[in-house]
């Protein structure tokens, strides 16, 4: 379409849109103001009764952990998604040429880039289980700890290579741990129901406020998440990066099958 | 509104504008990391840590490396084939007389 037709398009919508706009943001609640019931009965509340000092982790994995369920399984859902995609137009033997632009080079590696991406892999390892660990004391929890752990080992792949990388993930371990990371958010809400108590109730004791230990069943929702996670996000860039091979070379996986 | 609030929104602004306005899609690759790290900061100044740690990930290292990566697999100049030029990249159908299509040929 010509640019002034869609110019002229755009015109006619914006008459009729533009009023409603100016209407509704005349409405809306003035910046930094605080309409948020909710959030301040969580504030009130959530220390006394759940023991943590995270509001945010309390309301995702314990006042509405049902959501974060979901999210578990959308994240599952959609890692498959891109497995299959990528695999079905690639081959599903590992040794299936990758699709690659001709004549693009494959990268060279300077020493320092190598040294720096070996130096701070295990720190941001370190880092991501840390986030992970006590979700109900510091902000952070299982996904943003997951996410942080899987970029650690990309890390390597960015220093050293394809190769030593993907000696490193093998599939098979990261497939079986993500299902059991997601099997482990969902056992957590079926084991409540054997004691008696509704879908994902917090049955566990909840130890003190501030304690590493505490929180009750957060604890244990929030390492399934993270090692579900984690294991998703490893198996993404395996699967994307396996693009980044060169031309005849074998997936290094295959020949230690 | 502080100053460092406002300063931040002039930044984020600003890396926005350059997702916007970059052509090329690897520079873009570049633009929304620079988005990615400034939304961070901005949500840390409007104390929102856990979505900052989010978008730190997701929005600044675990996209543009996926887009970086299926870019480096296709040919993004305009660059047509001629008539006799197959490039190696008329594969032989297999057995089962079904040729694999291959994502590198998207032009």
């Amino acid at each position: 379409m010509r640019r002034y037709r869609r110019l002229a398009l755009f015109a006619i919508a914006m008459l009729g849109i533009l009023p409603c706009m100016i209407g509704l943001f005349a409405h809306m609640p003035r910046f930094g103001e605080h309409p948020l019931p909710y959030g301040d009965a969580i504030n009130l509340n959530g220390v006394r009764q759940r023991h943590v000092t995270n509001m945010v982790t309390a309301v995702n994995f314990d006042y509405r952990g049902v959501d974060t369920l979901g999210e578990e399984i959308m994240l599952i859902a959609a890692t498959v998604g891109a497995v299959m995609l990528l695999r079905g137009s690639r081959g599903e033997e590992l040794s299936a040429r990758p699709g690659r632009a001709p004549g693009r080079p494959i990268a060279w590696r300077s020493t320092g880039q190598v040294l720096i991406a070996r130096l701070m892999a295990p720190l941001i390892l370190l880092f991501g289980l840390n986030i992970i660990i006590h979700p109900q004391l510091t902000p952070g929890g299982g996904f943003q700890g997951g996410v942080i752990v899987a970029s650690a080992a990309l890390l390597i792949w960015l220093g050293d290579g394809y190769r030593p990388w993907r000696r490193l993930m093998r599939s098979r371990p990261i497939e079986v741990a993500e299902a059991i990371g997601a099997a482990i958010y969902a056992l957590c809400g079926f084991a409540p129901m054997v004691v008696g108590a509704a879908f994902l109730q917090n049955v566990l004791p909840l130890g003190k406020t501030g304690a590493l230990i505490s929180g009750g069943l957060i604890l244990l929702i929030n390492a399934g998440v993270g090692i579900a996670v984690a294991c998703g996000f490893a198996l993404l860039f395996i699967e994307f990066l396996q693009e980044t091979r060169a031309e005849e070379e074998p997936d290094p996986e295959e020949r230690e099958a | 509104m502080s100053v460092l609030l406002a300063l931040l929104y002039v930044i984020v602004a600003g890396t926005g504008a350059g997702v916007v306005f970059s052509r090329e899609p690897r520079r873009q690759v570049l633009a929304i990391a620079a988005n990615g790290l400034a939304l961070t900061l901005l949500f840390t100044a409007l104390q929102a840590p856990d979505v900052a740690f989010s978008e730190l990930v997701v929005g600044t290292a675990a996209t543009p490396l996926l887009f970086v990566v299926v870019l480096a697999s296709m040919r993004t100049d305009q660059k047509k084939e001629s008539k006799h030029d197959v490039g190696g990249g008329g594969r032989p159908a297999d057995s089962k007389g079904v040729s694999r299509c291959r994502p590198a040929r998207l032009i």
